[in-house]
C-alpha cells in the first residue's frame, strides 16, 4: 500500500463528552483530490486537524509518504508539505498580504550587514510571483482588512503555496462563496492537481464533490462510514450514507398568499464605527406571508440590515416602517414590543447569555413583563413554568431542562431555544439571520419547518442567509446585495441560482 | 525654561519607557494594567541590589546605579511571571490578574523592605537609601538657548532609556520576533497557524513588559524618590497606561503622550515656585498629570483602536 | 498516547471539591486555606509559632480572650471595635461587588470613600446639627457624594470609552491630593497634622457607651451593613434591575439585542457602587476614625477586591470573606504588639488569598477536566468489564 502518500490507521480522537473520531482507517492517493464528507460534527475537521498536526490522535497512528508521524505539530505537519485552509481563515487583518503569507517563515536579511531584520521587500516579489504562477493574482502589499472574503482565501491558500505544500487541505472552503467564485475555486483546485498537488477537500456539498473529487470518503458521527469512487456512486446514495437515512431535498412550501407590507425599509443606510458606509441607499418591503430573502456574500452589509431593522445600529438615513409606524428612531425594546422578532446571526454573543440558565434566556424578551415581573420583582416560578412549556413544544434537549446553563447546550438545541423564544413572540415581523448556520442536517430541516410554519400562518418574514440553497428553496421574493447596495429585487421564482451568483458578485444588468 | 526642560524629560522618560513595556504585553494581546507593580517590584529588587553591595563600591561609584538598572530590568521581568502565568497559564481575567498583581507587589515589597532592613542590615526602616545619581551636563550644547536644557543635568539613565527604547522599536517593528509578537494582539490563531507558539510569544511579551516597567521604575527611584520605599507605587504605572492608549499603542507617538505629561507635570511645578505659593499648593500641582490624562482620554479614547485580541483568552483548542 | 491514571490523591481532591455548584465555596476556601498555609510558612520562617499567630489575630479582634486586659476594656470591647471596622469593609466589599456584577471593575472605592467622608465631615461633621439631623444627613452627603463620582466614572465608561480601572484610578489621585490640599490648608489640626475631629453628633461610631461595666465603641452603621446585605441578596435575585446587570455583566451584546440599556445599566451599576462606597466612607471616616488623615488613601478599598473575589461577588459569601479578611488585617496590629509578627505579613496574606482566589478559574478547569478524565476512566473500566464478562 506504500502508493499511498496520506495514511490513516485506526486513528481515535475524544473530547470531553463526545467521540469525535472514532477508529478512523484511510489512505489517500497522491495526485488525486480526495473528498471527505459528512454533517456538521461528524469529525471531519477534527480528522484533518489531526493530518495537520493540530490535535494528537488519542489512538491510531499516521503515515505520511510512508513515514510514521512521530511529533504532531502544525510545524512538523507543514515541514512534511502539508497545509491547510482553514473555515475561519486565519489571517491577520491589519497585515499586508505579503506579511500573512510570510508569518513563522520571514525571509531575513542584515541592515548594515549586521542587525536582522524581516525582509518583506524581497517576499512582495516573490508572493507576487507565485500568485501569477496559480492565477490567483492578488496586490502582496494590500492589508487584508480590505480585503472581501474570496481574497482572503486566495491568501490562505497563496500560504500554503509559499511553503511548497504538497498535500492541500480545504476545509469548506464554499461556503462563503458565490456560485461563480465556487466555478474559480474549483478550477484552480484542478490546476494544483494538474501541477501534481495531492488535495483534500472537507465539504457536505455533494455537487462539488461531484464536479471535482476522484474519492470520496463519508464520515457520520465519528465514524468513517464509506470510502467510495466518486464516478460511480450518485449524489442521492451519498447523502443518504452521510445522514444515516433517506433525505428529501425538496421542501413542502405552500402557495404564497401575501397580505398587506409590514416591514418597509425606505432609502435605509447605516455607518459602521469607522463612519464607513456598510447599507447604501436601500428600500424594500414584506409582506404578510412573504419570505423575502437577502442573499450576498459575507460581509456585504446584509447582517448591517438586519441590526438596523432590529435597533441594535442606528440609522444613518433613511426610514423603517413596522406596520405602517415609523421605528427608525425607537428603542430595541419598543420595536420588539410593536412587533419584531430577531434571529441574530451571532448566537453565541447576541441571541443567548452563555451563562444565564436555559429559563433565563428563554425569558430574555419578556423578563420584565406580567407575570414575570411584578413590580420590578421577578417571578422565577412563572419563568420555569414558561420554560418548561416552550422546551416541551420546541423540543429543546439539555442536560437539566429549564436550569441548564445554556452554554453547555449543543449548538442546534441552542438555536432552537432562540427560534421558541422568538417565535413565540408572535410577531407579526421575523427576521432570520443565518439561521442554519452550522447545524446539521436534522436541525437544519426543523428550522426551515418552522420558517415556512410562520409564513403560513402570515408573519412577514426577512430572511438574511449565506447559503444561496436555503434562499432559492425558501424565499418567495429575493433581493440580492452587494457591497451595501440592492442590486436586483425580483421574485424567487424569476430568478436562477446562477443569476443571482452573478448579482452577488456585483455584477449590473 | 531650562527647569522645565530638565525635570520634563527626567520624568517623561522613564514614564515612556513603562509605557513601551505596556505596548510590548499589549500588542500581544496580553492586557496589562500590572504596570504599575511591575515598575515598583523592579526597583524594589535594584534597590536592594544596590543597598546590599553598598559596601563593595566606593562612595562616589556611579557603578552601582548601572547595575541597579539591570537588576531592576531582571527583577521587573521575575516579577511579571506572575501576571504571564495568571493570564496565559491559568487563564485568569486578564484585567483581574493586573489588579492582583499590583496589590500583591505592594504588599510583598513593603514586608520584604522591611524585613531585610531588620533582619540583614540590623534597622529598622522601610526604605532603601540609593547612592546619588550624577547628572550630566554636555557642553557646549548646554549653552544653547532652550535647546540647552536637553543636554543640561541629565540623568545617565535618561541616555540608556532612548537607547533601550530604539532597541524595543527595532526588535518590534522590523525582526521575525517583533512580528509575530505583533500579530498574536491581532489574530493568535494565525500564529498558531503558522506555527508559532502563540503562549510563549505572549509570555516573552509580558516578561519583557516587566524588564522595561522595572527599568522605568529604577528610573524613578533614582529621580523622584532619591530612594526606594512603598511610595513608589503613585500610579505612575497607571500614567504610563494612559499614555500607551492615548499613543494608540505606537512607540512613537505614545513617546510625545509621555513627553506631555512630563512637561505638564514640570510646568506646574514651576509655576508653583514662580509665584512663590505656600508648599501645600503643590498637592495642587500634584493632580496635573492625572487630570491631563483624564481629560486626553476623553478626546481620544474613543478613536483609538486597541489591538483586536486584546484582553481575550487564547485557547488553542477553540477555532 | 498514553495517558496517566488518575491517581487516589486526585480523586480525593475531587471529591472534596465536589460538584460545579460546591466549588462556588469550596475553591474560594481552598484560596484561603492556601494563604494561610503560605502564612504560616512564613512565620515559621521569622522564628514565630503560626498558632499562636493566627490565636493573636482572632484575638485582637476579639473572638478569644487575651491574657489581661487594660482597665475598662474586655473582649467585647474588642469586639465592637472589630464590628467598628468591619462595617466599611462590608460596605467597600458590597461597592466592588455590584459593579462587578455589571462587569465593571470599580478600583475607585477608597476614593469614593474619601470624597463622600470629606464631603459630610466639612458640610455636617463640623456643623453643630443635633443628633437626629445629623446622622442621617452624614449617610445621605456620603451617598450622594459617592453615587456622583461612581456616576461620573460610569459616564466616562459608556461616553468616551474609557477604561474604568484606569479612570478610577486616575479620579483617586485627583480626590487624594484635591481633598489634602483643601484639609491642609483649612480644616487641619495643628496637633494632630489631621483634620479636625468631627462633632460626636454626626459621628456614626458611638465613643465611650458604657455596657456591662465598659467603655465600648458602637457603630450604629453596621446594622445598616447587614440590612445593606440582604437587601443586595434580594436586588442581585430578584429584581428586574438586578437581572438586567447581571445581563449586561455577562454579555454586553446579548443584553443590548434584549432591549436592556447598557449605557443606563452601566450608570446604575456604577452609581449603586459609589454610593455604597459612600456608606464605607461613612462608616469610615464619620464612623471608625472621625477625622481625615490627609494625602493618605485607605486600602480598604482595594482590600474590598480580595473580599469580592472571594466571595464570588454574591452578597452572602462577601459577608464571610469580609469576616475573615478584616480578622487579618484589624487582627494584624495585634499579632504585631503581642507576638511580634510584622504587620505586612497580614496585608502580604490577603494579597496572597486574591492571588490564589484570581487562579480560580484555572483550578475550575483543571477540576473540570479531571472529573471528565476520571468518568471516561471509569466509563472504559465498565466496558471492559463487560466485555470480559462476555468473553
Amino acid at each position: 500500500m506504500d502508493d499511498y502518500i496520506v495514511e490513516m490507521r485506526h486513528v481515535t480522537k475524544r473530547f470531553p463528552g463526545i467521540v469525535a473520531n472514532d477508529d478512523i482507517s484511510l489512505g489517500i492517493k497522491k495526485g488525486e483530490i480526495f473528498a471527505l464528507l459528512g454533517e456538521n460534527g461528524a469529525g471531519k475537521s477534527t480528522l484533518m486537524s489531526i493530518l495537520f498536526g493540530m490535535y494528537e490522535p488519542d489512538e491510531g497512528e499516521v503515515y505520511i509518504r510512508g513515514k510514521k508521524v512521530e511529533t504532531f505539530s502544525p510545524n512538523h505537519a507543514t515541514a512534511l508539505s502539508i497545509g491547510m485552509v482553514h473555515q475561519h481563515f486565519k489571517l491577520v487583518s491589519d497585515y499586508t498580504i505579503t506579511e500573512n503569507i510570510i508569518l513563522g517563515m520571514e525571509p531575513r536579511r542584515r541592515l548594515g550587514g549586521i542587525l536582522p531584520v524581516v525582509d518583506v521587500k524581497s517576499a512582495d516579489k516573490k508572493v507576487a510571483e507565485l500568485s501569477r504562477k496559480f492565477g490567483l493574482e492578488v496586490d502582496p502589499t494590500q492589508k487584508i482588512e480590505d480585503l472581501n472574503v474570496s481574497m482572503q482565501q486566495r491568501v490562505e491558500i497563496l500560504k500554503m503555496l509559499y511553503r511548497e505544500a504538497e498535500i492541500l487541505i480545504f476545509d469548506e472552503p464554499t461556503a462563503v462563496l458565490t456560485p461563480q467564485e465556487i466555478e474559480f475555486l474549483l478550477e484552480i483546485i484542478r490546476e494544483m492537481r494538474r501541477k501534481g498537488k495531492t488535495i483534500i477537500l472537507i465539504t457536505h456539498k455533494l455537487e462539488e464533490i461531484k464536479k471535482v473529487a476522484d474519492r470520496c470518503a463519508i464520515l457520520c458521527r465519528g465514524k468513517l462510514v464509506d470510502v467510495c469512487s466518486v464516478a460511480d456512486t450518485s449524489t442521492k446514495e451519498m447523502a443518504a450514507r452521510m445522514v444515516g437515512r433517506e433525505v428529501s431535498f425538496e421542501l413542502e412550501k405552500e402557495p404564497a398568499k401575501f397580505g398587506k407590507p409590514v416591514l418597509q425599509v425606505e432609502n435605509l443606510t447605516v455607518k459602521n464605527d469607522d463612519g464607513f458606509t456598510v447599507v447604501n441607499d436601500v428600500s424594500f418591503s414584506v409582506r404578510q406571508g412573504e419570505i423575502f430573502a437577502i442573499a450576498g456574500v459575507a460581509g456585504n452589509g446584509q447582517v448591517e440590515i438586519a441590526d438596523a431593522v432590529a435597533g441594535l445600529l442606528p440609522a444613518a438615513g433613511g426610514t423603517i416602517k413596522l406596520a405602517g409606524q415609523d421605528i427608525t428612531r425607537a428603542s430595541v425594546r419598543a420595536r420588539s414590543e410593536q412587533g419584531l422578532a430577531y434571529i441574530p446571526e451571532d448566537r453565541q454573543a447576541r441571541g443567548l447569555i452563555l451563562d444565564f440558565t436555559l429559563s433565563e434566556n428563554l425569558l430574555l424578551k419578556r423578563y420584565y413583563q406580567q407575570p414575570y415581573c411584578v413590580k420590578n420583582v421577578l417571578h422565577r416560578d412563572k419563568f420555569d413554568e414558561k420554560s418548561r412549556d416552550l422546551i416541551q413544544r420546541f423540543d429543546i434537549r439539555s442536560g437539566q431542562e429549564e436550569a441548564t446553563i445554556v452554554r453547555s447546550m449543543s449548538g442546534g438545541n441552542q438555536q432552537k431555544a432562540i427560534v421558541a423564544r422568538e417565535i413565540e413572540l408572535d410577531a407579526p415581523c421575523i427576521v432570520f439571520v443565518q439561521p442554519t448556520r452550522g447545524l446539521d442536517i436534522g436541525a437544519i430541516e426543523h428550522i426551515h419547518e418552522q420558517i415556512l410554519a410562520e409564513r403560513s400562518k402570515g408573519k412577514a418574514i426577512l430572511l438574511i442567509s449565506l447559503e444561496l440553497d436555503e434562499i432559492m428553496n425558501l424565499a418567495d421574493t429575493i433581493g440580492v446585495i452587494y457591497n451595501g447596495q440592492l442590486l436586483k429585487t425580483a421574485p424567487a421564482d424569476s430568478l436562477t441560482t446562477n443569476e443571482v451568483g452573478q448579482f452577488m458578485m456585483g455584477v449590473k444588468e | 525654561m531650562n527647569d522645565i526642560i530638565v525635570n520634563g524629560m527626567a520624568f517623561s522618560l522613564p514614564l515612556f519607557i513603562i509605557a513601551v513595556g505596556g505596548i510590548y504585553s499589549e500588542r500581544s494581546g496580553v492586557t496589562n494594567l500590572a504596570l504599575e507593580g511591575f515598575q515598583g517590584a523592579g526597583a524594589f529588587f535594584g534597590a536592594l541590589f544596590v543597598t546590599l553591595t553598598s559596601g563593595m563600591f566606593a562612595a562616589t561609584s556611579q557603578l552601582p546605579m548601572y547595575l541597579a538598572l539591570v537588576v531592576a530590568m531582571a527583577g521587573g521581568a521575575l516579577y511579571a511571571v506572575i501576571h504571564a502565568v495568571l493570564c496565559i497559564k491559568f487563564k485568569a481575567n486578564q484585567v483581574i490578574s493586573g489588579v492582583v498583581v499590583n496589590i500583591l507587589a505592594m504588599a510583598l515589597t513593603d514586608f520584604l523592605t522591611s524585613q531585610i532592613n531588620t533582619g540583614v542590615l540590623g534597622q529598622s526602616s522601610d526604605k532603601f537609601v540609593l547612592t546619588v545619581s550624577g547628572r550630566w551636563t554636555i557642553q557646549p550644547l548646554a549653552s544653547i538657548p532652550v535647546i540647552g536644557g536637553f543636554f543640561t543635568n541629565v540623568y545617565p539613565f535618561e541616555l540608556i532609556i532612548i537607547v533601550v527604547a530604539l532597541v524595543a522599536w527595532y526588535a518590534m517593528y522590523r525582526t521575525r520576533f517583533g512580528m509575530r509578537l505583533r500579530a498574536c494582539g491581532d489574530n493568535p490563531y494565525a500564529v498558531d497557524a503558522a506555527g508559532c507558539n502563540v503562549a510563549r510569544l505572549q509570555f516573552s511579551a509580558v516578561l519583557i513588559s516587566g524588564a522595561l516597567s522595572g527599568l522605568g521604575g529604577m528610573c524613578f527611584a533614582y529621580s523622584v524618590f532619591g530612594n526606594y520605599s512603598t511610595s513608589i507605587y503613585t500610579g505612575y504605572g497607571y500614567l504610563a497606561i494612559a499614555a500607551m492608549i492615548f499613543g494608540n499603542w505606537k512607540i512613537p507617538q505614545t513617546l510625545g503622550a509621555c513627553f506631555l505629561f512630563g512637561f505638564a507635570r514640570a510646568a506646574g511645578y514651576a509655576l508653583v515656585q514662580k509665584l512663590g505659593m505656600p508648599s501645600t499648593y503643590s498637592d495642587l500641582i500634584m493632580i496635573l498629570p492625572y487630570a491631563l490624562t483624564l481629560l486626553l482620554l476623553v478626546f481620544f479614547s474613543k478613536n483609538n483602536r486597541a489591538p483586536r485580541a486584546l484582553g481575550e483568552i487564547y485557547d488553542k483548542g477553540k477555532r | 498516547m498514553k495517558r496517566n491514571k488518575t491517581s487516589p490523591l486526585s480523586r480525593a481532591f475531587l471529591k472534596v471539591m465536589g460538584d460545579e455548584k460546591r466549588q462556588a465555596i469550596t475553591i474560594p476556601l481552598f484560596a484561603v486555606f492556601l494563604s494561610l498555609l503560605a502564612g504560616a510558612v512564613l512565620m515559621l520562617l521569622l522564628g514565630k509559632n503560626p498558632v499562636e499567630g493566627y490565636r493573636s489575630l482572632l484575638q485582637g479582634c476579639g473572638m478569644l480572650p487575651k491574657a489581661k486586659y487594660a482597665g475598662g476594656k474586655g473582649m467585647f470591647t474588642d469586639f465592637m471595635s472589630y464590628l467598628d471596622i468591619w462595617t466599611p469593609m462590608l460596605f467597600a466589599s458590597l461597592a466592588v461587588a455590584v459593579a462587578y456584577k455589571a462587569g465593571l471593575f470599580n478600583i475607585g472605592v477608597s476614593g469614593q470613600m474619601l470624597l463622600g467622608g470629606f464631603i459630610a465631615s466639612i458640610t455636617v461633621g463640623y456643623s453643630g446639627l443635633p443628633a437626629v439631623v445629623a446622622k442621617p444627613l452624614t449617610i445621605v452627603v456620603c451617598v450622594v457624594a459617592g453615587a456622583l463620582a461612581g456616576m461620573l466614572i460610569g459616564v466616562l465608561k459608556y461616553r468616551f470609552n474609557i477604561n474604568e480601572v484606569v479612570s478610577a484610578i486616575m479620579l483617586n489621585y485627583i480626590f487624594q491630593y484635591v481633598i489634602s490640599f483643601f484639609i491642609l490648608t483649612f480644616f487641619v489640626n495643628p496637633i494632630t497634622r489631621q483634620s479636625e475631629t468631627v462633632s460626636a453628633a454626626a459621628r456614626l461610631t458611638m465613643q465611650d457607651v458604657e455596657i456591662f461595666g465598659m467603655k465600648t465603641v458602637v457603630p450604629l452603621g453596621f446594622i445598616l451593613a447587614i440590612i445593606a446585605v440582604f437587601v443586595m441578596q434580594f436586588f442581585i435575585n430578584r429584581t428586574r434591575q438586578g437581572f438586567e446587570l447581571k445581563a449586561v455583566g455577562t454579555s454586553r451584546g446579548a443584553a443590548e439585542y434584549a432591549g436592556i440599556s447598557s449605557k443606563r445599566t452601566i450608570l446604575l451599576a456604577m452609581s449603586l457602587s459609589g454610593a455604597l462606597a459612600g456608606l464605607a466612607g461613612a462608616t469610615y471616616y464619620l464612623g471608625y476614625l472621625g477625622s481625615i488623615q490627609p494625602k493618605v488613601l485607605t486600602t480598604t478599598g482595594f482590600d474590598a477586591i480580595a473580599v469580592c473575589l472571594l466571595g464570588n461577588a454574591n452578597p452572602v459569601g462577601i459577608l464571610a470573606s469580609s469576616f475573615l479578611i478584616t480578622i487579618i488585617t484589624k487582627g494584624g496590629t495585634y499579632m504585631n504588639s503581642s507576638i511580634g509578627v510584622p504587620q505586612e505579613v497580614s496585608s502580604l496574606i490577603t494579597g496572597l488569598m486574591l492571588l490564589f482566589a484570581a487562579c480560580g478559574v484555572y483550578i475550575r478547569a483543571r477540576l473540570k477536566r479531571a472529573k471528565d478524565r476520571q468518568e471516561q476512566e471509569e466509563k472504559e473500566a465498565q466496558q471492559a468489564k463487560k466485555e470480559g464478562g462476555k468473553a
